[in-house]
């Protein structure tokens, strides 16, 4: 989406004034509102960018839907009260019980994200909702035997803030505050989404299968955006407990929820400032129905109707706010236009000058398959297969369809665990290993039926592929330190170099087009360069030629073999087109019925009675 | 101990009327689901609705809080005008809010749901207030037969009136799914849409259809939980809809039948909870219920497990 506008599509001045104007709103603002009444919504609406932009980490970024976001809310606003009153008679000073508020929400986030984490979709919806209901029956309950939330009438007269000496109490003073916080939980928002995190997430929001199996550890990647929605949510609720002065369980029920589901949702999900937008606009434009009571709430119910029929990717969508001036794809500098073509033998000549040391085979086995078996209730998808595969070779796997060929990469890749045999890869055994640990040893995999992040530009596509070679932690990210700078060069030179490998295909203005915009065979093209980003030794095509036109075929058959005798890679393939296995394997093996049935160069395996008959049918006796 | 075993057998009816209602609720979920494979957020709210029908049925047909014509027609007005409210409602609701989104992601969907769900919420908010309505079930059933005493059970006329209706609409439904051409219909487009509509089947009468069926269900759900604790308010739309998804979810969500036992299976234990807990914590073992068989058998207590398909 738009992951360089700060950095790449402003200029230093742009950004220097942008920042000023910020700074001098956000000073201005709170001293010319027109009385207390706009004041407090101004405050607000500073909670609800932060309340929003803290679900955005988890909905919008990953793609989960929270349910239980609201009640990370109301922990923050309740261990706030609970630490700082007379409730308990704990007065903590504000700048340890912030902190310390923030960190147990991000636990109660960690623990709720472990045991929901497996559930999909609306069923991780629903599970979460109940979650966020047992937590509301507590705060209305557990004021008998003990009091400890004061019930229905919850609880009050909070500590004031006091912030080195100086007591905050008046509403500007609450004002600056919270928009202090805003803008740092803003500028967070924008650093964790053009890190390694940022990518990490959107590739599991947009295909979670693709994305472990390109090296994401989705397991953590969900964890951690459910700690950091918490985190955000947790410290905005200190915020409001103590801008309100208390707290009561109608504060984090369900309504509220919806109210920011909507904010976020009428930003556009991941679209930082269009969630900002969307914040401020439902935090202002409801006021002026405030007469009416329930209809506040009803065209909140009406908002989500209308914008799933309508405009399911909110206001902001994917139109790059504050960008001018679009990079025409097929002009150069002088302003002339080109052909595709004209890019694409440009490049041709340039591969004709290269002149490298060529690979051939080697001996050394890189992957080994021993006794593999994988049994889907009764059905042996794929039976005791065992297979060698030598280094800088390229093996094809062909059978008739339902051989057990798509099983075998899944299991090679970690989708699946064999029912019982080993998988060994330089050594060790790989078997039963989760994909992104698969990934990490060196193997990656192209999907037969296409899974790229689709709405994830080209570029950012394979920068997921780095994502298991870099690891700068959220800290270093939010603040960035030299690691983070060092690695985002990194992945970016090493990303770049990859995709040049197809010219003019997947360069130049393509570098920011969506994966979804690209021709078919560019697609493909682009899932063979998304796993050559991950540093892999072993690449494995899964039909590379399916859906492309002779010409196009006959290109990505010389690739294939340029990635072997150029760059050394190994290739295990499935191909249904002869015509390719025959011009770059080294060696065929034939599955039927998930057996090997045949195995050698391709001519002899053409030859061979048993292949023929499994493709062509028994001779009638 | 002693006291339990002889709060028992009252709490088996209670629990088998409760679960009854959730039965109800737990059908129209599952149905839906069952074809558009998505989580009819709003139904919760078609429940209430119902309830509110029926409130309002009883009102106009009395005086003074006495009923001005036999109360078993009172009722059965209730009831139909009830049911036909909801269904109407149910085929609104997927016209303008589902069928746009037949081909969006299934989270538009539960999203979109979630706006039906609280618009419809705040519209009865608007148009009947934030109060209590009651039923003045009391002047509407003879003193003579409002209570029995079986043994140390006590069963309210209510109690035994919502057990039958429920169990006759489940046993309508189920034959009209098992025996009747439409009902064939339905199991084939619940398999597969897409055969369905190749084999000459309008798949979009058919979820118009069910719709139709499900908010009926609810909404005679809602009418008969007014009659039975003799209350409704825009509220309760929200935790019965999350009752009877768990039932649903219990049974195995698609699976008609499985939502019936599901549903008898949550009252049950919803209201044998209530022995051992203090009742305002009820709500509570409801909801760890379904989260703890959807964490560990999503597929329901008595669906099979189907592998996912990469």
């Amino acid at each position: 989406m738009n992951n360089h506008f700060a950095k790449t599509d402003l200029n230093k001045k742009q950004r220097l004034i942008l920042y000023a104007s910020i700074g001098v709103i956000l000073a201005g603002a709170p001293l010319i509102m027109p009385n207390n009444y706009w004041l407090r919504i101004y405050t607000m609406s500073g909670l609800y960018v932060m309340l929003a932009l803290g679900l955005n980490v988890v909905a919008g970024f990953a793609g989960i839907l929270d349910m239980a976001y609201i009640a990370f809310f109301g922990i923050g606003g309740y261990t706030f009260a609970l630490l700082s009153s007379s409730q308990f008679n704990i007065h903590l000073p504000f700048l340890l019980v912030f902190p310390i508020v923030a960190f147990i929400t991000m636990g109660f986030g960690f623990a709720l994200g472990s045991t929901s984490m497996r559930l999909k979709g609306d069923y991780l919806a629903i599970v979460t909702l109940a979650f966020a209901q047992i937590f509301k029956l507590m705060l209305l309950n557990l004021d008998r035997p003990v009091n400890i939330t004061g019930g229905v009438n919850g609880i009050y007269n909070l500590d004031p803030i006091n912030l080195f000496g100086f007591k905050l109490v008046s509403p500007v003073a609450y004002s600056y505050l919270i928009w202090f916080s805003a803008i740092i939980v803003i500028t967070g928002s924008f650093r964790i989404k053009r890190s390694r995190y940022g990518r990490g997430w959107q590739a599991i929001r947009e295909d979670e299968l693709a994305a472990e199996s390109m090296g994401v550890n989705t397991t953590w990647m969900k964890l951690m955006a459910f700690a950091g929605g918490a985190f955000i949510a947790g410290a905005t609720g200190a915020l409001f407990a103590s801008f309100q002065d208390s707290v009561f369980p109608n504060n984090f029920d369900f309504p509220q929820l919806v109210i920011v589901y909507c904010m976020m949702i009428l930003g556009g999900l991941g679209n930082i400032v269009g969630v900002i937008l969307g914040a401020v606009l439902l935090s202002i434009l409801p006021e002026f129905l405030r007469e009416y009571g329930a209809y506040r709430m009803m065209s909140y119910g009406l908002i989500l109707i209308v914008l799933m029929a309508l405009r399911p990717q909110g206001i902001m969508g994917e139109i790059r706010f504050l960008v001018k001036g679009r990079r025409r794809p097929d002009k150069d500098e002088s302003g002339l236009l080109r052909s595709s073509t004209e890019l694409y033998y440009e490049e041709k000549k340039q591969a004709i000058e290269e002149h490298r040391k060529r690979y051939s085979k080697g001996d050394r086995i890189i992957l080994e398959l021993k006794n593999v078996t994988q049994n889907f209730g009764g059905l042996k998808a794929v039976d005791n297969l065992s297979l060698k595969l030598f280094e800088r070779e390229v093996l094809s796997i062909i059978g008739p369809n339902g051989a057990g060929k798509t099983t075998l990469f899944n299991l090679i890749s970690g989708i699946y665990s064999p029912s019982s045999g080993y998988i060994l890869f330089e050594g060790s055994d790989i078997a039963g290993l989760r994909p992104n640990k698969v990934v990490k040893t060196g193997i990656a995999r192209t999907f037969q039926n296409l899974r790229l992040f689709s709405t994830m530009s080209v570029l950012d596509n394979a920068k997921v592929g780095q994502f298991c070679r870099t690891k700068s932690s959220p800290l270093s990210i939010l603040l960035h330190l030299p690691v983070y700078w060092k690695e985002e060069a990194q992945t970016e030179t090493r990303v770049k170099e990859v995709l040049s490998l197809f010219g003019a295909r997947l360069t130049g203005y393509r570098f920011d087009q969506q994966a979804i915009s690209l021709s078919f065979a560019n697609r493909r093209r682009l899932e063979i360069a998304r796993a050559i980003s991950t540093n892999a030794k072993l690449l494995m095509l899964d039909e590379p030629s399916a859906g492309m036109n002779p010409q196009e075929t006959i290109e990505i058959t010389n690739f294939i073999k340029r990635l072997r005798d150029t760059y050394g890679y190994t290739i295990l393939m499935i191909e249904h087109k002869l015509s390719v296995v025959r011009t770059i394997s080294d060696r065929v093996i034939v599955l039927d019925y998930g057996k090997k049935i045949a195995e050698g160069n391709y001519e002899e395996v053409a030859a061979n009675k048993q292949v023929i008959e499994a493709y062509l049918g028994r001779k009638g006796h | 101990m002693d006291v339990y075993l002889q709060q028992l057998p009252q709490q088996l009816v209670n629990g088998l009327t409760i679960g009854g209602v959730y039965a109800l609720i737990a059908i129209g979920y599952t149905m839906v689901y069952g074809i558009l494979f998505m989580l009819n957020f709003a139904h919760g709210e078609v429940y209430m609705i119902g309830g509110f029908a029926g409130w309002w049925v009883l009102h106009l047909l009395s005086k003074n809080s006495m009923p001005i014509m036999n109360a078993a027609i009172v009722i059965a007005l209730m009831l139909i005008i009830a049911m036909g409210i909801t269904g109407m409602l149910g085929m609104m609701i997927e016209r303008f809010a589902y069928r746009p989104l037949r081909k969006a992601p299934r989270l538009n969907l539960l999203l979109s749901a979630l706006g039906v769900s609280i618009f419809l919420q705040n519209l009865v908010l608007n148009y009947q207030g934030a109060e209590i309505r009651f039923f003045h079930v009391s002047s509407l059933i003879p003193e003579s037969i409002r209570v029995f005493h079986i043994g140390n059970v006590v069963l309210s006329f209510t109690r035994i009136l919502v057990i039958c209706v429920t169990f006759l609409l489940m046993a309508l439904l189920t034959v009209m799914v098992k025996k009747t051409k439409v009902g064939k219909a339905m199991r084939a487009t619940a398999q597969d849409t897409e055969a369905a509509t190749f084999m000459g089947i309008d798949v979009d009468r058919i979820i118009v259809l069910v719709f139709l069926v499900g908010s009926a269900l609810g909404g005679a759900a809602g009418t008969l939980v007014g009659l039975l604790f003799t209350q409704v308010d825009y509220y309760v739309g929200f935790q019965a809809g999350l009752k009877g998804f768990t039932a649903a979810v219990l049974g195995g969500i698609g699976n008609i039948f499985g939502a019936m036992m599901g549903g008898i299976i949550l009252g049950l234990l919803e209201s044998l909870a209530t022995t051992f807990f203090p009742s305002a914590y009820k709500d509570v073992v409801a909801f760890l219920v379904l989260i703890l068989v959807l964490i560990l058998r999503p597929w329901g207590l008595m669906g099979e497990k189907i592998p996912e398909k990469v």
